[in-house]
């Protein structure tokens, strides 16, 4: 074993500490977007005074000093606002330490260190962004570390030579995509776990999408975003557009202004218990029937707990539950991209029995106001002949009178809003229709009631997937009825049929209210379609392949392997595949070729040597080539001229950097003059 | 119990060259690396408890940068053909200089690689543009007689600093450690004393001292020609010489007053040295070895080197360039 006791410098070096500071910087950086701002004056601060120290222009900080530091650092973190135990405080203690490590780095053990805490710490970023940029700029803060790492290796003397940043870059560089091949193995076939003890929530309670309330005018601005809300992928079957509808939210109380849902609905905790207790999810009240679709959706960090899915799910997988009103939710808040498969049976009976909770809850209505409508309704039911007609009644009246769909329509007030929109403006948009739509049904005691979710959305130009984005929210009725359960009806769609085949943007062309007040939306530029559609596959890739991959995908890929695996062509295919990777991987690494590990010209002169000693010349080790050459030219005078140039060439070969004068071939002249000598 | 000092000397028997192949370079990773795979643990429970995947490929990635870098150190010393030159002789007490040529394989830079003992010289080595260089290593000496460096260790830690190679490379190279000079001053022997001061006897004709001119006579060497002298007189003269034959010194163990063998050689060895530096000629009588008076470099590297070989086994003729 190699001991101790080497007269070793183990001091940093002025060009390693340069590239020490460079490299803390690039891994501080990217914490400015989320932690306090005043990090950065303190950790640049920490950064120009480790120069002035190594530039000799101050000294040493004293202990007393760096203690000070510290303890105002900490104080600052303190009182920032921040949750004493969150994430934030110990992200921001974290980087301080960070900061603050440089000031006493001296030795290279120290500098090792601060490299190893700047890996953890480019880590510890993506619990704050994991969107492709932030992946990329972590990939460019590990070259840069590494880079580090080697420049604290490399001895001054040769940091000294001009390249030396270039060349410490390059290996940098070059080992960590030599890493990338075992990197994806370990990462493809390392057991995921789930988590091992719960963990403060962190990140912010923003919430985005849609809501549980719907107001007058909710959706209209949701219908303002381009923001992406889910995608999803298909196997076999693809929804056709009018079968797009993603179920989220079921809207059962109505104030006489606003829908939501009712407490007890939403509160997922006591959820769990407590509504499957009352409208239990039998697996019988769906009468599965159809061709099913099965796909894989991806929802953005929302926040908020709802899932979108095509209606009614009857499997799905992952942190969901389901519950006896067809929804699908998350165990709690989405708060970073999640993954779910699931299969949907479109054509399916829903609930032929109405449990007594879901017939109360799916009857209420305010005990008055909006009398005209529910005149309007009660007399409209007496014209028909049965539940069924009078839905396609009301429904035809959508189409026929002069109702519009706008995303501009006039102010309701408080009161009366049902009778003002259906008498009155007759210009609204889904929300407006569905609600006024499920007011005319409970009116006459059928039970009915809003769904919110998506819909449509786009495909991509493959066809791979569909991007639900924000514009694309939706509100429209679910309508029970005697034989057949719950029905799907979208009054929107008998107004502007467009909105259903063509999405928001086709229905809304005329008045040009798409995407209104969000001006740099890319949607608004046709030309930058395609770079859109390149940008968002490479989005869902991402998300689908690396963000997404956990527990599940883990085994769907080790069995979608295995069963492949079961043909034996194949399997030798993957193992060639395999082989060939590690091959390509080891030739990268060098450790292949020839081993021979004497350069060319070395083993020539080997060669020439030997000729010498036949002659019996023999060449003592402390011997340079030239003084040998000279010897060995005056015991053979008629090969003076060959021995003179092979030796000098050897020379040039060995010692000359860069090389010989002669640059085409000097080992084949090498061999020549050998040849020569006979 | 195995003993890993006396595997790796018949793993790596001395040689004058010595190529670091496979079998002769160790790798561990180095202690600083721990501090590492401790980040890489505290990754992976992050990773874990957020489930967040960016997490799991930066510690993956520093699993797998662990691996490369043995490769890499590795393979920084691999193919380094280390030639022994020389080592030179000293007396003892003195560093000797062990020179060695150190070359690389032609398409593999070598940075930051370190030859040397343990408390003693230790060198960095740089082999980049350069095929090969030579690099001189001093290795204090103790006694009088053939000295052997002991196994040199070659390590690395490039280009991470997260693993350690190395090799040991067993040079079969002698140097003479000459006996350590000490004058012991002791009631002079009365031969020698008396002639210590005189020049000699002259003998004219010589070659090595200036004794005047004469005038020119044909068949003189006109390197002697006084070119000086003609440029101011028109006349050529011819520069005389003389050579001393100084009466020969003897140094004599046997006339030596002092007790003990070590002392003695010491004290020939400066007495050597002195004589050397006084253009005397000396000759140097010991039991079994006689050298006749001479002078000059060869002639005191003779004595010295007899004195230092005094009563050791006689070395294998090979030895002997």
């Amino acid at each position: 074993m190699l001991g101790k006791g080497y007269q070793l410098s183990q001091q940093v070096t002025y060009r390693g500490m340069i590239w020490l500071l460079a490299a803390q910087l690039v891994v501080m950086l990217p914490f400015a977007f989320y932690l306090p701002i005043w990090l950065i004056p303190v950790m640049l601060a920490s950064t120009f005074w480790r120069i002035r120290v190594i530039k000799g222009e101050s000294g040493q900080p004293k202990l007393v000093v760096r203690l000070f530091v510290i303890a105002l650092g900490i104080a600052g973190v303190m009182f920032s606002g921040m949750t004493l135990l969150s994430l934030d405080t110990m992200v921001s203690l974290l980087l301080l330490g960070f900061a603050f490590k440089s000031l006493e780095v001296i030795r290279q053990r120290d500098a090792l260190v601060v490299v190893f805490i700047g890996f953890f710490l480019v880590a510890i970023s993506f619990l704050f962004s994991q969107s492709i940029p932030a992946g990329a700029y972590g990939i460019f803060a590990l070259i840069i570390l590494t880079g580090a790492l080697i420049a604290n290796q490399q001895s001054p003397a040769q940091q000294l030579s001009q390249n030396s940043t270039r060349s410490s870059l390059k290996m940098a560089s070059a080992m960590l995509i030599q890493c990338v091949p075992l990197m994806i193995l370990v990462f493809i076939f390392m057991p995921r776990f789930s988590p091992l003890w719960s963990i403060p929530s962190f990140e912010s309670h923003a919430k985005t999408g849609i809501t549980d309330t719907m107001a007058p005018g909710d959706i209209a601005n949701l219908s303002k975003s381009d923001e992406l809300a889910f995608r999803a992928s298909f196997t076999g079957r693809k929804p056709a557009a009018d079968e797009m509808y993603w179920r989220g939210l079921v809207l059962n109380h109505f104030d006489g202004k606003s829908w939501q849902q009712l407490p007890e609905e939403y509160d997922t905790d006591e959820l769990k218990d407590q509504l499957q207790a009352i409208i239990p999810w039998k697996r019988n009240s769906v009468e599965v029937k159809g061709e099913p679709f099965r796909y894989e959706v991806i929802y953005e960090k929302t926040g908020q707990p709802w899932l979108f899915t095509l209606t009614p799910t009857t499997k799905v997988d992952g942190q969901t539950i389901q519950f006896g009103d067809y929804r699908v939710m998350s165990r709690g808040d989405i708060q970073s991209p999640l993954m779910v498969n699931a299969v949907s049976y479109p054509d399916s009976k829903r609930d032929l029995e109405l449990t007594e909770y879901a017939r109360q809850s799916s009857l209420q209505l305010p005990s008055n106001g909006d009398e005209k409508t529910r005149a309007f309704a009660r007399a409209l039911r007496a014209d028909s002949s049965n539940d069924a007609d009078y839905v396609n009644k009301v429904l035809r009246r959508f189409a026929e009178k002069a109702y519009f769909y706008t995303l501009r329509p006039p102010l309701l007030g408080d009161e009366d809003t049902i009778d003002k929109f259906l008498f009155e403006s007759q210009k609204g948009f889904c929300s407006h229709y569905s609600g006024s739509f499920v007011y005319l049904m409970r009116a006459v005691g059928i039970p009915a009631r809003i769904v919110v979710g998506y819909l449509g959305g786009e495909w991509n130009k493959n066809g791979d997937y569909l991007a639900v984005r924000q514009y694309d929210a939706h509100a429209w009725a679910e309508v029970w009825l005697e034989g057949e359960g719950w029905r799907r009806v979208d009054p929107t769609a008998w107004v502007a049929p467009s909105r259903v085949e063509g999405g928001l943007e086709a229905a809304v062309d005329y008045e040009g209210s798409f995407l209104e007040g969000n001006l740099f939306s890319t949607h608004h530029f046709k030309w930058l379609d395609g770079i859109r559609e390149k940008m968002d596959a490479l989005q869902y890739g991402w998300r689908r392949w690396i963000l997404g991959y956990d527990n599940e995908s883990q085994k769907n890929l080790l069995k979608s392997i295995l069963d492949k695996m079961s043909s034996v062509p194949l399997a030798a295919l993957v193992g060639a595949l395999f082989l060939g990777i590690f091959l390509l991987w080891f030739a990268m690494l060098g450790l292949l070729g020839r081993k021979t590990y004497e350069a060319y010209e070395h083993q020539l002169y080997r060669k020439f040597c030997k000729r010498m000693e036949k002659h019996g010349i023999l060449r003592e080790p402390q011997q340079t080539p030239y003084e040998f050459a000279l010897i060995a030219s005056e015991k053979l005078p008629n090969k003076a001229n060959v021995i003179r140039d092979f030796s000098t060439l050897y020379q040039q070969l060995c010692y000359v950097p860069g090389g010989t004068a002669e640059r085409e071939a000097p080992h084949q002249k090498m061999r020549k003059l050998l040849r020569e000598l006979g | 119990m195995f003993n890993f000092q006396q595997w790796v000397n018949r793993r790596i028997p001395p040689a004058k060259e010595v190529t670091l192949t496979q079998r002769k370079i160790f790798i561990l990773p180095s202690k600083i690396s721990m501090g590492l795979m401790m980040i890489i643990f505290l990754l992976f429970l992050v990773g874990i408890n957020f489930q967040n995947s960016l997490v799991y490929i930066v510690c993956f990635w520093l699993i797998a940068l662990l691996v490369i870098n043995i490769f890499y150190t590795y393979r920084n010393l691999s193919g380094l053909t280390i030639k022994a030159i020389s080592a030179e002789s000293c007396f003892a007490g003195e560093k000797m200089v062990l020179e060695l040529e150190v070359s690389r394989p032609v398409k593999q830079r070598k940075s930051a690689i370190y030859f040397g003992w343990q408390n003693e010289d230790l060198v960095e080595l740089n082999l980049q543009e350069e095929q090969s260089t030579r690099i001189k290593l001093s290795h204090s000496s103790k006694q009088r007689g053939r000295f052997t460096p002991p196994r040199l260790d070659i390590f690395t830690r490039f280009p991470t600093g997260l693993n350690t190679a190395w090799s040991y490379a067993s040079m079969d190279v002698q140097g003479i450690v000459y006996p350590e000079p000490i004058e012991i001053s002791q009631p002079s022997d009365q031969h020698n004393s008396d002639d210590d001061m005189t020049d000699g006897r002259e003998i004219s004709g010589g070659t090595s001292d200036f004794a005047g001119t004469r005038e020119y006579q044909p068949g003189d060497s006109p390197k002697h020609i006084h070119w000086g002298q003609y440029a101011k007189t028109g006349d050529l003269y011819t520069k005389s010489f003389v050579d001393y034959e100084s009466q020969d010194i003897w140094l004599d163990w046997q006339s030596l007053n002092i007790s003990g063998t070590e002392p003695r050689l010491s004290h020939l060895s400066a007495m050597i040295i002195e004589f050397h530096e006084a253009h005397k000629q000396y000759g140097l009588r010991i039991p079994g070895k006689e050298i006749q008076p001479s002078k000059g470099e060869a002639h005191k590297i003779r004595c010295l080197t007899a004195l230092a070989l005094f009563g050791l086994p006689q070395e294998e003729a090979s030895y002997a360039g």
